[in-house]
């Protein structure tokens, strides 16, 4: 249950996290100009009126929902796989040198390699299924965070580890108490830097092999020349995109909030 | 006592822990395809991708793909550049069209890169204007965001100074707040370059069928995984070597901004 100084918090948050509509105008006169300049249909520029009816169509004929339920699904799940599997092996590996310079070297020619790259690889291996597009957005998403946490692990300041000796700290207190306080704003930030990738990978994933979901519905209406539903599909994506963006603000404020970034680093 | 960075890259003895590591699961990616441990049909052997390479630098396919790649990346980061730089020096000098576009620009920044993949195919079919669309729009964003930020950065007394020297409004655009803001906007344009190269990648997967990208998605269907991998590989190389080139030419050119460029990639 929420309390309602809470509750009211949280709006003041999710107001702070969106500038001034004043600042939209640009955006709507470029939508009103086109609208009036290409009122109807168009085979390249369809009217943004036309983008909406496009929406009814397909929300029609139940295409849309399920699609939308897929991406969402599989962003979601890639990027909690992410998370997990990311923060747990860049604590092992930021908080224990000789892993640190033994792995370092893979991780970075691992990392090299553009996300997108990894889809045909985990086609060709793991073939055409829901696992593997869990694997392939996984995969893209881990590196910010595996990243961004072995480093803030390792940057610890030493004092912290000194004193959980001398209090003779159990490990489950330790992590909880040390590690995790100064590794959560990186976690963080790492997840910021992987969700544009998981959102591009998902989608990539799926208009390369159909699976079904809002990718493969892009493409297919392209293939199909439905320009109108192209461009609902790419606003749809937009949304999606800024709206995703907008909530993780919101949770990470409210996070760092209990697990403010400071006091624990060195300044280097 | 030494700040422990990822890989020791502050430190410049060589990793030979790391180095040991990576030759040792090759070695065993190797054996466990000789002997047959994995049960991947389309695993190839390290020695395989190797073959795999000789066979595509001696036929001339990876030359004329990484050419066709190199000219789109540099196309669309020179066109996001220059835009980039224009729009967050105009954002950045004027408050006014700030606050009458700061809204548009965070409902659009967002946008998934490959969402532009499909208009891009509509409106230019299948040709190199496909691929410029989808990585000028994605990879704009941080070259405006980072001139915008680093002009506003820039101490509002160095602009009185400006003035105190009677200097037009123009000269101290140019004079002052440029070079003040120029290693920020040089991260800008790192990360937009790091970006092109993906987008690139992306836009020959999925929009025009031509270079790396392509490659990589052509050799997967031919089920010729060797050398797919040889495509995936030169693709990691050639962004790592043309963000090192990158990181070169602007300690070089611009040796203050270089400090803060070399900062954390991600």
């Amino acid at each position: 249950m929420v309390k309602r100084g809470e509750l009211s918090a949280f709006l003041r948050l999710a107001a702070a996290e969106i500038p001034p509509a004043r600042g939209l105008v640009p955006l709507l006169t470029l939508l009103t100009v086109w609208q009036l300049l290409a009122p109807g249909p168009s085979a390249y520029f369809p009217a943004p009126f036309e983008w909406w009816r496009a929406t009814a169509l397909l929300w029609d004929s139940g295409q849309l929902l399920p699609a939308f339920a897929a991406t969402v699904t599989t962003f979601v799940e890639g990027l909690a796989l992410a998370v997990a599997i990311g923060a747990g092996l860049g604590v092992t590996i930021g908080t224990s040198r000789p892993v640190e310079r033994a792995l370092g070297p893979l991780l970075e020619f691992m990392r090299a390699i553009p996300p997108p790259v990894t889809v045909p690889i985990a086609t060709l291996l793991l073939g055409y299924d829901v696992t593997m597009k869990l694997t392939v957005v996984a995969l893209s998403a881990i590196w910010p965070i595996l990243l961004n946490t072995s480093s803030a692990a390792a940057r610890v300041e030493p004092l912290l580890f000194d004193v959980a000796r001398t209090f003779r700290l159990s490990t489950a207190d330790w992590i909880r108490q040390i590690v995790v306080p100064s590794v959560v704003p990186f976690i963080l930030l790492g997840i910021r830097v992987a969700i544009p990738l998981a959102i591009v990978v998902t989608l990539l994933v799926e208009m390369l092999t159909s699976l079904p979901g809002i990718g493969a519905l892009m493409i297919q209406s392209q293939r199909n020349f439905q320009s109108a539903q192209v461009y609902a599909l790419l606003v749809m994506v937009g949304l999606f995109g800024f709206v995703v963006n907008d909530l993780f603000a919101i949770i990470e404020a409210i996070v760092l909030r209990r697990w403010p970034a400071r006091g624990v680093f060195r300044s280097s | 006592m030494a700040v422990r960075q990822f890989s020791g890259r502050l430190s410049w003895r060589p990793n030979i822990a790391g180095l040991v590591t990576m030759a040792i699961c090759g070695l065993v990616w190797e054996m466990a395809i000789q002997v047959g441990v994995f049960d991947y049909q389309y695993l190839p052997a390290p020695s395989a991708i190797i073959r795999g390479a000789g066979e595509l630098a001696a036929s001339g396919e990876l030359i004329t793909a990484t050419l066709h790649t190199l000219e789109s990346v540099f196309l669309g980061w020179a066109i996001a550049v220059a835009a980039g730089v224009s729009f967050g020096l105009l954002l950045g000098s004027s408050p006014l069209l700030r606050r009458y576009s700061l809204a548009t620009i965070e409902v659009l920044r967002p946008m998934p890169a490959i969402a532009f993949v499909p208009v891009a195919l509509l409106l230019f079919g299948f040709s190199i204007q496909t691929e410029l669309m989808v990585i000028v729009l994605p990879s704009l964003w941080p070259v405006l965001i980072n001139t915008m930020g680093g002009l506003m950065g820039v101490h509002a007394r160095l602009g009185e100074v400006g003035r105190t020297f009677r200097l037009s409004r123009a000269a101290i655009l140019y004079k002052v707040f440029l070079p003040a803001a120029t290693p920020a906007i040089m991260v800008g344009v790192r990360i937009s370059l790091t970006l092109a190269v993906v987008l690139a990648v992306l836009a020959e997967m999925v929009g025009n069928p031509e270079g790396l990208g392509y490659a990589v998605v052509s050799q997967q269907q031919a089920l010729r995984p060797d050398l797919m991998f040889v495509y995936v590989m030169v693709i990691g190389l050639l962004g790592l070597a043309l963000n090192a080139l990158l990181v070169g030419v602007v300690s070089v050119s611009f040796p203050a901004a270089s400090a803060e460029f070399k900062g954390p990639r991600w």
